[in-house]
C-alpha cells in the first residue's frame, strides 16, 4: 500500500484525481449536514440566476428550488450508485471470470459465451429496459448498471487467471494439495488484483456516467436528486436558464474527472507488472 | 383649415376600408408541429390527441361547434327536433364529395355509426341512448332516441363521430384496411404523405364543399420529438405553428415576445381539460374524507397556475370546468390553508403513514408539478412517496387501483352528461379503466342525480339538478380538482383565423389564411 | 479464413437467437401493455375498447405461443407486426437505420481518424506542452457526460451563433435535391456526429498515444532504428501498424457503447434513427418493434466485432485465429 502512495505521488494527475475524488466524498457526506435545506423546498422565485444571491448561490430552477442545494444532495446519489454498483458488477465478474480462467476447457467455453452473450446487447439499450421493468428506484438503477457492467471484469479477471495459471508457485501449491478454491483466492487473485483496482475506478466513473445518463432520460429515481435528474430537468429551459444543466454537468464531469485521473494514476503506477506478465 | 380637415376625413375613410378589406388571401404554405407522432390517422379507429389533431382536418362531423359551444352545420346544413325531443332530423349539405370522387350521402351516416360502435369507445358510449336510425333519403338522416336526451347535438364532433366512406369501409377488416394509411374524408383536405418519424403532408382539396375554402395549399405536420428543438424550430422559421401542448409551459413566455408571435388559449373550449388527482376511496389513509379535504386544502393551486402553468388557466371549483354547460360555483371552497390541512389530518388521526404518489409521464411540466404538490404534502406532515413510473406503467397502476394520489387530466366535452358523470357514478367502477370512476366514489344520490340530469328537460331543471351534484361533490371531494387546464396555441400573427371553434387547430385549418 | 467467418457467424446466431428469447420475456414483465397506452392517449376508454386492443396486438395469446410465431417469423426476417405505427417492425427500421448508420458511421470514423491523429501527435513528443494539451483535452471530453456536450453544443453553436441546426435530419419542408440535399444534412450531421465521436476520440486518443510510446521502447523497434531506417518509416511501418492493434481492439469493444450513446445523441438532436426509436417502442410497449430494435442492434455489435477481428488480423497477420 504504502509502495502505491509513493508511486502515486510521482504522478501529479493522479494525486490531482485523488484531490478531486477527496473533495466530491466530503460533499457527499458532510454537505448536506452544514446546509440542510432539502433541494426539493421551492426556496425563493424560478429562474434566478446565479451569483445574485448569497442564499442560493448558484440560482434556481423552474420551480425556485436551490440548484447549490441539488448539487451537494446529488453528490450523494452518483457516489452511492458508482460504489455500489461497481461492487456489484465485482461480486459477479470476479468469480465468473476467475473459475473461466483457472478450469478452462468447457467450463471457460460455456462462460465465455455467457459472457459475450451480455457484451452484445447494447449495454445502454439493456440498461434502459432493465429499469424500466424493474421501475425506476434507486436499487433498480444499481442493479441495472452492475448487470451491464460486469462482463469486462470477467474478461479481465480470466485473462490474469489464464496466465498466472502457469506459474510455478501455483502448479506447486496445487501439487501440494491445496482446494482450487485456495489457491484461487491465495495464489493467484492477489496477483490479478492491480489491474483489477484500475478497472474498477474506471467502472465507478462510467456508472457515475450511466447513472446521469438514466436519470437525464427521466429513469432516475424520483425521491432522489441527483445531477443527471437536474440536468434533465433543465433541458427544456435552457435557454432562459442556462446555469440548471451547466452547474449539474460540470459536477459530473469533475467527478468522473477524478476517477479517471486515478483510474490512470494507478494505471502508471502498476504498469511495469502489467507489461512484465504479458498482455495478450 | 379645410383642407387639413378633409384631409384627416379622406385619412380615416381609408383607414377604415384598409380595415374592412382584411381579406383572406389564397395560398400558402404552413408547418406546424404534431407531438407526439400520432400512432395513425383512422379517426375512427385511433382517438389519440395527435390524431385528432391532424385527421380532423381530413374528415368531418355532422357538426361543428363555435366557442360557446353552440351547434354549427358541419356535413350537415340544418337539424330539427321533436315537440318531444326524442325524434332529431338531420338534413345533409348537397354536392359533398369524398377525396376520392364519390358523393357523400345518408348511406355513409349510417355505415360510420355502425363502425363507430365497433370501434370507437366514446362514440358507443354516446350512442347509448339511441334507439334506431334511419335514412329515409339520400340526404336526409334521422335519430330516434329512447328518452330526450340533453346533450345530444353535442356528440358529432369530428373527433367523436367521424364520417367514414362506406364504399371503401363496408364489408373490409378495418383493422387491416389500407386507406388506414392513405385516410380518405371529406374535409378541406386531403392525405398526401406520410413520412414516419419526420413529418405528414396534407394538401387542399380542391372540390372542397365550401366554395373558396380552404386558402392554404399545403400543411406540414412536423414530427419533432424534442421540446427544446421545436422551440427552436418556431424561432428559425421553420414551424409557424406551435399548438397547445407542443412547448414546454415554461417556455412559452419567452416565445411569446418574440417578432410577429401571438398566444392564445381558446381552441379548447369543447374539451375544457381540467386536471385533478384520483384519491384512493377505497383503501389506504385517503380513504378517509378529511384526509381529502386536507390534500385539497395543503395544495397551493394558485402557485401551480402562476408558476407551472404561466398564468394559463384556472382554479378549478369543483367536478365541473366552467367553460362547460352547468356550471356553477355555489359550493364549498378549499382555498390554499396548511394550517387547516394539518387540523383536518390531526381530527383524521393520522399517523405518517406513507402515502404513494404517481405523476403523469407526460413530459416535464407535469413532473415539476407533481413534486411542487409533493412538497406542498409534505410541508403539512404527509410521508410522501413517488412511484416513477412511465405512461404503460402509471396507466396500468390506475386502472388496477393501486396507487394513493394519482396524477390525471381528462376532458369534458361540454356537458356534464358526456364528461363528468362517468367519474363518479357507481356503475362506471371498473377495473381496468382509466377514465370511468377509478377512485371507487359511490354514492346513491349522486347516481340519481346524473341519472336524471341526462335525461331532464328544459335545461333550467338540468340546472337545478347539476347543481346539486356540485354542491355534493365539492364537499366529499373523491378526488382533489386542481386546475382547468389551458393550452396555448402560439402562431405567427400572419396566420389568421386559425382558432375560430370550439376545437381549435383540428378542424380550424378550414378558415385559416395567411397574411403575407 | 472462410471457415473462421463461417464459425463466427454461426456462432452469432446462437447469441441473436438468446438475446431475442431473453429480450422476449424480459420486456412483458414491464407492467403495462400497449393497449394500455392507446387507452390512455385515446381520452375514453371501456373494456371493449382495451380488449379490442388487445386482441389486435395479440396478446391475448399464451406466450410460448407469442415467442414461436415470433422465431418463426425471424427466420424468414419478418420481425413481426408493429401495431402502434400500423406497419411490419422490418420496414419500420429499415426506414431509420440509414440514419443511425451515417450517424455512427460518421462518429466512429470521425473518432477514429482524429483519435489516432491526435494520439499520434502526443506520442510523437511526448512530455510538452502539445502533448499535455492533447492529454488534458482528451480527459475532459472522456470524463463529460455524453447528453451534457451535446447540450452545451447545441447552447453555442445553435442558440447563441445560430451556425448550426439543432434538431433532425434535414431542414423541414426544405424540399432539396442533389447537391444542396447533401449539404443541408451534412449541416445537421455535424453536431450529433461531433459530439458522438468526441467521447470516443478521447479513448482512442490516450490508447494511441500510450500504445505508441509502449510500441517504441520495444527491442524491435530500437533494432530498425539501428538499421537505419528512417524515423518517418520506422513510425508508419513498425510503431503504429503494432500500436494499432490495442486500438483495433478498443474500437470492438467500443462497438456496443457507441450504438447505446447513439440512443442519447439521437434523443437529444432529434436525429431520426434507431435509437430514438427503441426508446419510442419502450415507453408504448410496442414489443415486437422493441425487440426488433434489440436484435438488429446486436447484430450490428456482432458484424462490427467481425470486422474488427478481420481487421486485427490483416494488422498483424502473426496472429493467430483462434476463434
Amino acid at each position: 500500500m504504502k509502495r502505491l502512495l509513493l508511486k502515486l505521488r510521482r504522478h501529479p494527475s493522479g494525486l490531482l484525481g485523488v484531490v478531486i475524488l477527496v473533495i466530491v466524498v466530503l460533499v457527499a457526506a458532510f454537505g448536506p449536514l452544514l446546509f440542510p435545506t432539502s433541494p426539493w423546498r421551492m426556496v425563493q422565485r424560478p429562474f434566478l440566476p446565479p451569483f445574485t444571491l448569497s442564499k442560493v448561490p448558484l440560482g434556481t430552477d423552474a420551480l425556485g428550488r436551490d440548484v447549490f442545494a441539488g448539487i451537494i444532495f446529488g453528490a450523494r446519489v452518483s457516489l452511492l450508485v458508482g460504489l455500489v454498483s461497481t461492487l456489484a458488477a465485482l461480486l459477479v465478474g470476479v468469480p465468473v471470470g476467475a473459475i473461466a480462467g483457472y478450469f478452462g476447457g468447457r467450463t471457460d467455453d460455456a462462460l465465455m459465451r455467457f459472457t459475450e452473450f451480455f457484451q452484445t446487447i447494447p449495454s445502454f439499450a439493456l440498461a434502459i429496459v432493465l429499469v424500466a421493468i424493474l421501475q425506476p428506484s434507486i436499487v433498480s438503477i444499481t442493479a441495472a448498471i452492475a448487470i451491464v457492467s460486469w462482463p469486462p471484469v470477467a474478461r479481465l479477471v480470466r485473462g490474469e487467471v489464464l496466465s498466472l495459471r502457469g506459474r510455478d508457485y501455483v502448479q506447486a501449491a496445487i501439487a501440494t494439495g491445496q482446494t482450487h478454491r485456495w489457491v484461487i483466492w491465495h495464489e493467484i487473485l492477489p496477483n490479478a488484483l492491480s489491474p483489477l483496482i484500475v478497472l474498477a475506478s474506471l467502472m465507478v466513473a462510467t456508472a457515475i456516467l450511466l447513472e446521469s445518463s438514466l436519470s437525464f432520460l427521466g429513469l432516475g429515481d424520483p425521491n432522489l436528486i441527483s445531477w443527471g435528474y437536474m440536468v434533465g430537468a433543465g433541458r427544456t429551459v435552457i435557454r432562459q436558464a442556462w446555469w440548471i444543466t451547466v452547474f449539474p454537468g460540470l459536477a459530473i464531469l469533475l467527478s468522473v474527472l477524478g476517477l479517471n485521473l486515478i483510474g490512470e494514476g494507478l494505471n502508471d503506477a502498476l504498469n511495469p507488472r502489467l507489461s512484465r506478465d504479458g498482455g495478450r | 383649415m379645410l383642407k387639413n380637415v378633409m384631409l384627416g376625413l379622406v385619412m380615416a375613410c381609408c383607414a377604415s376600408l384598409a380595415a374592412l378589406a382584411e381579406e383572406p388571401k389564397s395560398g400558402g404554405v404552413i408547418n406546424v408541429v404534431i407531438q407526439p407522432e400520432p400512432p395513425g390517422l383512422m379517426l375512427a379507429m385511433i382517438q389519440n390527441g395527435p390524431t385528432q389533431m391532424v385527421s380532423g382536418n381530413i374528415f368531418e362531423g355532422l357538426l361543428r361547434y363555435s366557442p360557446t359551444l353552440e351547434p354549427l352545420p358541419g356535413l350537415a346544413e340544418s337539424w330539427t327536433v321533436s315537440a318531444d325531443a326524442k325524434v332529431y332530423t338531420f338534413k345533409l349539405k348537397p354536392g359533398v364529395t369524398w377525396h376520392d370522387g364519390k358523393p357523400f350521402t345518408s348511406a355513409d351516416v349510417l355505415f360510420s355509426l355502425d363502425m363507430l360502435k365497433q370501434t370507437h369507445a366514446r362514440a358507443r358510449n354516446n350512442m347509448v341512448q339511441i334507439d334506431k336510425v334511419e335514412a329515409p333519403d339520400d340526404l336526409t338522416v334521422v335519430f330516434t332516441l329512447k328518452q330526450p336526451f340533453g346533450p345530444f347535438l353535442g356528440i358529432f364532433e369530428v373527433g367523436s363521430m367521424p364520417m367514414i366512406p362506406k364504399h371503401l369501409y363496408e364489408g373490409t377488416d378495418y383493422k387491416t384496411n389500407p386507406y388506414n394509411n392513405a385516410p380518405v374524408g371529406t374535409g378541406p383536405f386531403m392525405f398526401k404523405e406520410w413520412q414516419k418519424g419526420s413529418f405528414i403532408h396534407l394538401v387542399k382539396n380542391p372540390n372542397y364543399h365550401v366554395k373558396g375554402k380552404p386558402y392554404i395549399d399545403d400543411i406540414y405536420w412536423q414530427v419533432i420529438p424534442d421540446a427544446a428543438a421545436r422551440s427552436v424550430a418556431y424561432e428559425t422559421g421553420k414551424v409557424d405553428v406551435l399548438p397547445g401542448g407542443s412547448v414546454e409551459n415554461f417556455d412559452v413566455p419567452r416565445i411569446s415576445k418574440l417578432k410577429n408571435t401571438c398566444v392564445t388559449g381558446a381552441g379548447w373550449e369543447f374539451f375544457s381539460p381540467l386536471s385533478w388527482l384520483w384519491l384512493n376511496n377505497r383503501s389506504g389513509p385517503t380513504a378517509d374524507k378529511r384526509i381529502r379535504q386536507a390534500i385539497l386544502y395543503a395544495i397551493d393551486r394558485d402557485f401551480a397556475r402562476d408558476v407551472i402553468w404561466n398564468g394559463l388557466g384556472k382554479v378549478a371549483t369543483g367536478p365541473s370546468a366552467s367553460s362547460i354547460k352547468f356550471y356553477t360555483d355555489d359550493v364549498a371552497k378549499y382555498p390554499f390553508d396548511p394550517a387547516k390541512a394539518r387540523a383536518l389530518l390531526k381530527e383524521a388521526g393520522y399517523k405518517g403513514e406513507k402515502i404513494r404518489l404517481l405523476p403523469l409521464a407526460y413530459g416535464e411540466t407535469w413532473q415539476r408539478w407533481a413534486e411542487a404538490v409533493k412538497q406542498n404534502l409534505q410541508d403539512v406532515g404527509m410521508n410522501i412517496e413517488t412511484i416513477a413510473t412511465d405512461v404503460a406503467g402509471g396507466n396500468q397502476k390506475i386502472a388496477d387501483w393501486d396507487y394513493d394520489i394519482a396524477f390525471t387530466y381528462l376532458y369534458q366535452y361540454g356537458d356534464p352528461a358526456l364528461g363528468v358523470g362517468r367519474n363518479y357514478i357507481s356503475s362506471q367502477i371498473s377495473k381496468g379503466q382509466v377514465f370511468n370512476n377509478v377512485e371507487g366514489y359511490s354514492n346513491p344520490e349522486i347516481d340519481r342525480l346524473f341519472a336524471e340530469g341526462a335525461v331532464a328537460t328544459p335545461d333550467a331543471k338540468r340546472q337545478e339538478i347539476y347543481d346539486k351534484a356540485q354542491k355534493i361533490l365539492v364537499e366529499d371531494v373523491p378526488v382533489a380538482w386542481l386546475l382547468e387546464l389551458q393550452f396555448p396555441t402560439i402562431t405567427r400573427c400572419t396566420v389568421k383565423d386559425l382558432i375560430t371553434t370550439a376545437i381549435g387547430v383540428n378542424d380550424g385549418f378550414r378558415d385559416a389564411w395567411i397574411d403575407k | 479464413m472462410l471457415s473462421f467467418v463461417a464459425q463466427r457467424v454461426a456462432k452469432g446466431a446462437i447469441v441473436l437467437l438468446a438475446i431475442i428469447v431473453m429480450n422476449f420475456f424480459l420486456i412483458r414483465l414491464a407492467p403495462g401493455d400497449p393497449a394500455m397506452v392507446m387507452a390512455g392517449e385515446a381520452g375514453a376508454s371501456d373494456p371493449i375498447f382495451v380488449a379490442q386492443l388487445r386482441e389486435k396486438f395479440g396478446l391475448d395469446r399464451p406466450l410460448p405461443e407469442q415467442l414461436w410465431r415470433y422465431v418463426k417469423g425471424i427466420v424468414s426476417l419478418d420481425l413481426g407486426f408493429s401495431f402502434r405505427q400500423q406497419a411490419p417492425v422490418a420496414q419500420l427500421i429499415l426506414e431509420r437505420l440509414p440514419a443511425t448508420l451515417l450517424l455512427t458511421g460518421t462518429a466512429f470514423a470521425l473518432s477514429l481518424g482524429l483519435g489516432i491523429m491526435f494520439g499520434g501527435l502526443a506520442a510523437r513528443r511526448p512530455g510538452t506542452a502539445a502533448d499535455s494539451a492533447i492529454t488534458i483535452v482528451a480527459l475532459l471530453f472522456y470524463a463529460t457526460p455524453l447528453f451534457w456536450i451535446a447540450l452545451m453544443a447545441i447552447l453555442l453553436f445553435s442558440v447563441t451563433l445560430d451556425w448550426l441546426p439543432s434538431f433532425g435530419f434535414e431542414t423541414v419542408g426544405g424540399n432539396y435535391t442533389g447537391t444542396a440535399h447533401l449539404r443541408d444534412i451534412a449541416a445537421h450531421l455535424v453536431m450529433p456526429a461531433s459530439t458522438l465521436g468526441l467521447f470516443f476520440m478521447a479513448s482512442y486518443t490516450r490508447m494511441t498515444r500510450a500504445a505508441m510510446l509502449e510500441v517504441r521502447q520495444l527491442d524491435f523497434v530500437k533494432t530498425a532504428r539501428a538499421k537505419g531506417l528512417s524515423d518517418a518509416v520506422i513510425e508508419r511501418r513498425h510503431v503504429l501498424r503494432n500500436a494499432l492493434l490495442p486500438v483495433v481492439t478498443l474500437a470492438g469493444l467500443q462497438a456496443g457503447t457507441l450504438i447505446g450513446g447513439a440512443v442519447l445523441t439521437e434523443t437529444v438532436f432529434a436525429w431520426p434513427g434507431i435509437g430514438r426509436l427503441m426508446y419510442d417502442a419502450l415507453i408504448q410497449r410496442d414489443y415486437n418493434l422493441l425487440l426488433g430494435v434489440f436484435v438488429v442492434s446486436s447484430a450490428m455489435v456482432l458484424i462490427l466485432n467481425l470486422v474488427t477481428d478481420l481487421a486485427y488480423r490483416m494488422i498483424d497477420p502473426r496472429i493467430e485465429y483462434n476463434p
